[in-house]
């Protein structure tokens, strides 16, 4: 166990220097330069640009650049945003924490509804509500997650005013609030925003827990559970669900990379200042030092959520045994 | 259990409203929450090259004096004063001001003549690059008499130099950024915490979320009537709009023409119209793609571009994206300048007479394929248009039909603006749109845009002709002057027609309709945010909520 894992956080700490090198390659080849301004409405004289690219260094060799930084990041240093004038790691520290809440409370709704709804189907398999939650989920697994978004939006934020339509807490009341009243203010602000990528993410797990639940209700062992006489409910939920909960694990492992980088339309739609937005701005700024941190502390997230999710398997499932194979 | 979740629920509730206190009556109480299209980089003002900057900047730090509600620019008519309460001219070349004395820093130290001596020279600056230093560049310094009387000496007497010396420079506290290297300005502490001497002062920044400013109520230029204003960022247009109508904001600066129509149907927010700063234009590239010292094969024929400006419709192309928000520029100019001039002799729409100059030229569809060509050639350009600006996408649609009609083909590439503007800067292009945003002034952004060697000179347009109208106008002695030679500028561009000059917006910006008092000024729509109000009887909660 020790091994596997000293093993898998090696092979970690090779993919993200990997992913460091070829973010750094492509950004910097990419067209465009950093200090050109967003918008084409204002203008920067080529000397300032020339003198700009002379302060931070990009006027050297892409080699000599490339050394620098893996040097820099040995040390832990990420260097200054061009865009926003301070370090890095402030601009990561700021958008990281929003982007960790956003996708937690996106993952608790995306596997809890999922799994409850799966197991549901499964219950009542090829009946009617079968059928309907089927194209409900395959409705929400095909919807555009930006369209969802602005449509929770359209209807909780401006028609029915339930729900706020944007940020992490009420600018003008948030810092007022006791503590209490500032995390019920920031929960309000999470409603919309997780609940478009809970919705997304919880139909298609429901799809994989449906298939999973069907596959487990027809084995021996269910059957024998239901010959000792057990009720239908402990039946599924006891005995049923834990095994056929198993490939949803290995799904988890799978989704956190997509809710901690891919949210970056929802965090548009809802204002909602985490790393994806802070990312695909800083590439439409070329803030080089920004992009690429941002590709660094994504492919470790990554990384480790991979490594919990093949944990979280073994604890979950006695008859996996990390590190069996290379043992054997 | 269910009760329990309940309980706990209504306790978290009453926290909630514990905490809104609502306790400020009276004149001046007021939260202005005002949708921020974006975040700005930095507050120090010669570090900042965008508007939202600008916007902030308005607030937090005062000028010598600023542009009146005219938004004259010639001579000092009509200024109002900020910091100098008063100036006179010691000669034609010479302004001396006045410093008010009851001027604090927000940290409470005087004013001085220092600071101003200090700004302007952060601003001629090489080494900071301030966009302010091109403006100053006949200021040949600035000295202090004493305290508080600080004089301008210019290398020579021009119509716009008082514009030149107030409007430009926004005054810093030298006291608290002699010290920073000014290779290190750009990222000192001081762009993300501000301290300067307006009639707000700054409070917090949140990055990605809000920037807060509370009223400095000892204003030397008066008491605000709004005690709190809250920049909301939000990254899209539609979405600021939504927080308008959703009640979450209360000011929004330039909505979008897609949103109008949601605006004016909401009985809560009125619309304010005004000049707006941007121009919009199809420009040709005039040398070859790739190869700048030969001109390029189709826009090096003035002819060529004559026809193809005969050939567009742009009464009807404003019309179907724009309604009425927007108008046909008689040149390369926003509604905001004095040059705008409806006399000036432009090219009216008229296809046949476009087709009869092309015919004319050689350029007939020979093979019958429903393009142009000549001598195996096809008439044919790529237009580039940036990805981000809805408006430019739909204008080069329209664009490409109306060409069509004539046998001209269009083909349209959307590309990122920073690519877009590369291949321009570079001249691998054919013809793109683009828009320019103006100062108050045209004398810098037509410098840059339309003269030899302007650093957004894509077109490449040079004509000594147009060149010598330009120094005249910025030479001129008087407005008259000024004026006439503006226009003889202008007329020699039309008649060349480096470009095609679409459009010009009228910007509309909506505020809430508790709001009272509200001018915008065009130029910079927040410079008189000090002056709004909010009447006691129409305060909300928000505007009474005291900040911890």
């Amino acid at each position: 166990m020790t091994a596997w894992l000293l093993r898998r956080l090696a092979a970690s700490v090779a993919i993200v220097f990997a992913v460091l090198t070829l973010t750094f390659i492509l950004i910097h080849l990419a067209p465009g330069t950093p200090f050109r301004p967003s918008a084409d409405d204002r203008t920067v004289s080529p000397e300032v640009i020339a003198r700009l690219n002379r302060v931070y260094g990009l006027d050297r060799p892409l080699a000599v650049q490339y050394l620098k930084y893996i040097g820099n990041v040995a040390r832990g240093e990420f260097g200054e945003s061009f865009s926003q004038h301070r370090p890095v790691a402030r601009a990561l520290a700021d958008a990281v924490p929003n982007t960790v809440l956003l996708g937690v409370a996106a993952l608790a709704i995306e596997f809890a509804l999922g799994i409850a709804l799966g197991a549901y189907q499964a219950a009542r398999a090829r009946r009617r509500v079968d059928a309907a939650l089927s194209h409900l989920t395959l409705f929400f697994y095909s919807v555009p997650t930006f369209w969802l978004g602005l449509a929770l939006l359209l209807v909780f934020g401006q028609w029915l005013h339930w729900l706020p339509v944007g940020g992490v807490g009420d600018p003008v009341v948030h810092d007022s609030l006791p503590w209490a009243g500032r995390v019920l203010d920031t929960l309000r602000h999470l409603v919309l925003p997780a609940g478009t990528l809970g919705l997304v993410g919880a139909a298609g797990t429901a799809r994989y827990q449906r298939a999973a639940m069907l596959e487990v209700i027809h084995q021996d062992y269910i059957r024998t559970a239901r010959a000792k006489g057990l009720t239908e409910r402990r039946v599924l939920l006891r005995h049923a669900l834990r095994n056929a909960v198993l490939p949803i694990i290995t799904l988890l492992g799978l989704s956190l990379p997509f809710l901690l980088t891919g949210a970056v339309l929802v965090e548009t739609v809802f204002s909602w200042p985490g790393m994806g937005k802070l990312a695909a701005d800083a590439i439409f700024a070329r803030d080089y030092p920004v992009v690429t941190a941002a590709a660094i502390l994504a492919a470790a997230m990554v990384a480790v959520s991979s490594v919990a999710a093949d944990l979280l398997t073994a604890v979950a499932d006695p008859r996996v045994r990390l590190g069996a194979r290379d043992a054997a | 259990m269910r009760t329990r979740a309940v309980v706990v629920v209504a306790a978290l509730a009453a926290l909630t409203a514990c905490g809104r206190r609502p306790g400020c009556t009276g004149d001046y109480c007021g939260t202005l929450v005002i949708a921020g299209l974006g975040e700005p980089s930095t507050l120090l003002p010669p570090a900042s090259d965008d508007a939202h900057a600008d916007a902030v900047a308005d607030q937090v730090f005062v000028k010598l004096a600023d542009l009146g509600p005219s938004g004259n620019t010639f001579g000092d008519v009509g200024f109002v004063p900020e910091l100098a309460e008063r100036w006179e001219w010691d000669n034609p070349r010479t302004i001396t001001f006045h410093l008010d004395p009851n001027a604090r820093w927000h940290d409470g130290r005087p004013v001085r003549a220092e600071d101003v001596a200090f700004s302007f020279d952060v601003n001629t600056d090489s080494i900071v690059n301030s966009r302010a230093r091109a403006a100053l560049a006949r200021v040949r310094r600035v000295t202090t008499r004493d305290s508080l009387t600080v004089v301008f000496h210019f290398s020579e007497a021009y119509p716009e130099m008082f514009y030149d010396a107030v409007h430009h420079v926004r005054i810093l506290p030298a006291h608290l950024l002699r010290t920073v290297p000014r290779d290190q300005l750009r990222t000192a502490a001081f762009g993300r915490a501000p301290v300067g001497a307006g009639c707000y002062r700054f409070v917090a920044w949140k990055a990605g979320q809000s920037l807060e400013l509370a009223a400095d109520s000892t204003c030397f230029l008066g008491r605000p009537h709004i005690r709190r204003l809250l920049w909301r960022f939000t990254p899209d247009p539609s979405v600021a709009v939504t927080q308008l109508v959703a009640g979450e904001a209360d000011v929004y600066e330039i909505v979008p023409p897609q949103d109008f129509e949601r605006v004016r149907a909401d009985s809560q927010l009125v619309t304010y119209p005004y000049a707006g700063p941007y121009y919009t234009f199809l420009g040709f590239n005039l040398r070859a793609r790739g190869d700048t010292s030969l001109p390029h094969p189709l826009f090096g024929d003035r002819q060529l571009r004559r026809a193809l400006t005969l050939a567009t419709d742009r009464q009807q192309l404003v019309q179907s994206v724009f309604g009425g928000l927007a108008k046909i520029p008689p040149g390369p100019m926003p509604l905001l300048w004095a040059t705008w001039d409806s006399t000036l002799r432009t090219l009216p729409f008229d296809s046949a007479a476009a087709a009869r100059i092309l015919a004319a030229n050689g350029w007939r569809d020979h093979d019958g394929d429903g393009v142009r060509d000549r001598e195996g050639q096809k008439l044919g350009f790529e237009l580039l248009t940036p990805t981000t600006s809805a408006s430019r996408r739909q204008y080069a649609r329209l664009l490409q039909e109306q060409f069509r009609r004539i046998g001209v083909a269009v083909e349209i590439t959307e590309l990122d603006p920073n690519v877009m503007t590369q291949r321009m800067e570079t001249g691998n292009y054919d013809a793109a749109l683009e828009s320019r945003q103006g100062d108050p002034s045209p004398i810098s952004s037509i410098a840059i845009v339309w003269l030899a060697g302007g650093s957004a000179n894509y077109c490449r347009y040079d004509n000594p002709v147009f060149a010598d109208a330009y120094a005249r106008a910025t030479g001129a002695t008087s407005r008259v002057e000024a004026l006439r030679a503006w226009r003889s500028a202008f007329q020699v561009l039309l008649d060349d027609a480096p470009a095609i000059w679409l459009y010009s917006q009228q910007s509309v910006a909506v505020v809430h309709r508790r709001v009272a008092d509200v001018r915008i000024r065009p130029d910079a729509p927040y410079a008189l945010v000090r002056t709004w109000r909010i009447p006691p009887d129409r305060l909300i909660d928000r505007d009474r909520v005291e900040r911890r």
